[in-house]
């Protein structure tokens, strides 16, 4: 969007005023309603409603999107897929049996495939689409609002941000670590996951993800895996972010000389304790009572934070501590060296 | 970045160019590729980089709290809330010489040491000076500091209903902050201290400003609900479309308050009452000693039927009125005593200590390690 455009625009804008004083015409609002109609009735044709097997307290359906003519739909993994037959209903109100081609644990997708041809689909990009601010519909069928024929539920919102958000599952589940479009559209219901985040020119942003908690917020997410992690997924070649245990050896046996108080229980503040003779936090000039708040650029809140980050270094290692001492933040370069 | 007039000038172009568009066309066959569409299109997306441009255009006074200890949730609810996120927090910085509005409830811990990040990066060590609770707001102070940059401030007058809002925090753990965008849907709320927004309001940008299309702080983001006082109160709503902001354009008095310490505490009556159907008014059933109520010379078995020329036909009615007011204003009860009525003046006092209904259990370490400074 260049100055071309505004400049165009604003030459516009001078014949708007002219026209609106000359026929005393009002602006009107409601044709703003007009702008996204397109998006939605082409990214309607594309969306299917997925029907698996009730378990317990578990949804037995979810949203999906189609990425290609012969039938291939992006869905929600859950164990509702585990059931003897997995249903879709397009928009048209046909119904499909479905097969699982695909399932990914860490990021919550599978990808089915039914025995029709799907003209209308989403066509898949490696690029990002759509930035922050930019306007979203979101299509879904959260709750199951939407019956057979009927389109799916339609939300309007912004992207918030294009980040990667350490998020809190269920216990039994692998926290996602990887690129996420955080939207403020509410999506975060039951049924919606799978459904279509679309921009204003009909192009997929994401699908919307399950719903999960914010350890950061302790708030539900309302977000997307972008369109690039579905290609990757749809292509069979998913890499994960989690390559840094592999990357570095021999972590886990770094020292850097410091005891903290540890009576308060993990969830305490890393106070030092004290610091050993002849150390790196004592060369350093680390002293008790110091408050250590930062290990390598990450925030150290608590004892347990403090000990993963220390987990996480190798021996000759170099990383800088910023302790908090009265009201001095004191930053200091430290060399680890191989616990005893 | 983007300049006010020309900012202004984008949202008004947009507008007229849509109503433009809209006239000489059909909306029968839409279609993106049609060419009034596609005019559209680009008007949309103006509005979308005028909300980027709104963002950034505040970004510079943003800033990032960090919070290290205080009182466990683990044990169980604390401020009306079983648990806060373990995330940073936001702040807006609103004084050159260093001192940050943010929100009360990002301290819900009562956290021993608190250090703010600035947008340039810098991390410092903040002190937390006063807070109000009837406005879930409250000041840090980082020192050493002379030319921070600071938003401007909206009028209220100048706020109307239905005008574009952005909220802007980094409580998602980002750098970059996350905007979420809507409009105001009113201006009067809780006892007229809040402004009400559609747009997205949470713990991940509770503290961070509330901004108009064009980067001016309209208020601070807060968790708030109008009949509870309890401090985590108003966060169940934060996906329902309920959202609300402090303004502080001309509350330099209040702010004066907040710099000097002063905790400003929601009003505290001191009786325990009951609905009498039969008659107007409402029954005290109890008259706790040491409150404003007690000073005052109320009695159990007094009929309390007015505050401030407000008729009373309820206890909520007299919830509902309470919030409106502050420990330390005047009011003027009237009431029914052996079938006379009375009137008398008071000063509402604070809520007895502890506020909440759960005792948080501290942690050893904040005991044995407090802040010395």
């Amino acid at each position: 969007m260049g100055s071309t455009l505004d400049t165009q625009i604003v030459g516009r804008l001078l014949v708007a005023v002219i026209l609106a004083v000359a026929s005393g015409s009002s602006l009107a609002a409601q044709q703003l309603n007009g702008a996204f109609a397109p998006a939605i009735q082409l990214a309607q044709k594309r969306m299917a409603k997925v029907y698996g097997a009730t378990a317990g307290r578990v949804d037995g359906y979810s949203s999906g999107v189609i990425v290609s003519n012969d039938g291939l739909i992006i869905t929600m993994q859950g164990i509702y897929l585990n059931g003897r037959q997995v249903r879709v209903t397009l928009h048209d109100g046909s119904q499909h049996d479905a097969r699982v081609i695909r399932r990914d644990r860490d990021l919550q997708l599978a990808l089915l495939q039914i025995d029709a041809e799907t003209p209308d689909f989403f066509e898949l990009s490696d690029a990002d689409v759509g930035q922050k601010g930019d306007w979203v519909v979101t299509l879904s069928n959260a709750f199951k609002v939407a019956d057979g024929v009927e389109p799916m539920s339609v939300n309007l919102g912004v992207i918030s941000l294009r980040t990667s958000i350490e998020a809190r599952l269920n216990a039994r589940d692998i926290a996602y670590r990887g690129p996420l479009v955080l939207i403020d559209a509410i999506t975060s219901n039951p049924g919606a996951g799978g459904g279509a985040v679309v921009t204003v020119d009909g192009q997929l942003v994401g699908t919307i993800g399950r719903v999960i908690n914010s350890s950061e917020t302790n708030t539900r997410l309302n977000y997307a895996v972008p369109g690039k992690i579905l290609k990757a997924f749809v292509e069979g070649r998913v890499t994960q972010p989690v390559a840094e245990q592999t990357i570095r050896p021999a972590t886990g046996n770094a020292e850097l000389g410091i005891r903290l108080f540890r009576l308060g229980g993990r969830l305490a503040p890393a106070y030092i304790d004290r610091v050993v003779s002849g150390s790196p936090a004592q060369q350093a000039g680390l002293k008790p009572d110091d408050l250590v708040i930062s290990i390598g650029g990450e925030k150290i809140g608590t004892i347990r934070e403090y000990d993963a980050a220390i987990e996480r270094l190798a021996p000759t290692q170099e990383v800088i501590i910023v302790v908090k001492r009265r009201l001095q933040l004191i930053r200091v370069p430290l060399t680890t060296v191989e616990k005893k | 970045m983007m300049n006010r007039p020309r900012a202004i000038l984008t949202v008004l172009a947009t507008v007229v160019v849509w109503s433009l568009m809209s006239e000489s066309s059909s909306w029968a066959q839409p279609s993106p590729r049609d060419a009034h569409n596609h005019d559209q299109l680009r008007g949309i997306a103006l509005t979308a980089k005028a909300f980027r441009a709104a963002a950034q255009r505040i970004e510079p006074s943003l800033v990032t709290i960090e919070s290290f200890g205080g009182v466990s949730t683990a044990a169980g609810r604390i401020g009306g809330i079983r648990q806060r996120g373990e995330g940073n927090t936001t702040g807006v910085m609103i004084s050159p010489d260093g001192f940050v509005v943010t929100s009360s409830f990002n301290f819900i811990e009562q956290p021993p040491v608190i250090t703010v990040i600035t947008a340039d990066g810098q991390r410092r060590v903040a002190k937390l000076l006063g807070r109000d609770d009837s406005r879930r707001i409250c000041l840090l102070q980082i020192e050493g500091v002379t030319d921070m940059p600071v938003p401007e401030m909206v009028p209220l007058d100048d706020v109307q209903v239905g005008q574009w809002a952005v909220s802007v925090g980094v409580g998602y753990g980002d750098k970059n902050p996350a905007i979420s965008m809507g409009i105001i849907s009113a201006k009067n709320r809780i006892g007229g201290r809040a402004i009400q927004t559609d747009a997205n309001i949470s713990p991940a940008n509770y503290g961070g400003p509330l901004v108009d299309i064009e980067g001016r702080m309209i208020g601070v983001c807060v968790p708030i609900a109008p009949n509870s006082g309890s401090l985590g109160s108003g966060v169940e709503w934060y996906d329902s479309g309920i959202g609300f902001a402090i303004p502080l354009h001309g509350a330099e008095k209040l702010l004066e308050r907040l710099k000097n310490g002063v905790h400003i505490q929601r009003a505290f009556l001191g009786i325990r009452s009951e609905d009498d159907p039969d008659q107007p008014g409402i029954k005290i059933s109890q008259v706790i000693p040491g409150t404003a109520a007690a000073e005052a010379g109320l009695k159990s078995g007094d009929r309390l039927t007015a505050i401030d020329e407000q008729e009373i036909q309820n206890v909520m009615d007299l919830r509902k009125l309470l919030a409106r007011f502050m420990a330390g204003d005047e009011i003027k009860l009237v009431y029914e005593r052996e079938g006379k009525t009375a009137e008398k003046q008071i000063t509402l006092g604070a809520p007895p200590k502890p506020e909440d209904e759960d005792t948080p259990s501290l942690f050893p370490g904040r005991r044995r390690a407090p802040d010395r400074r």
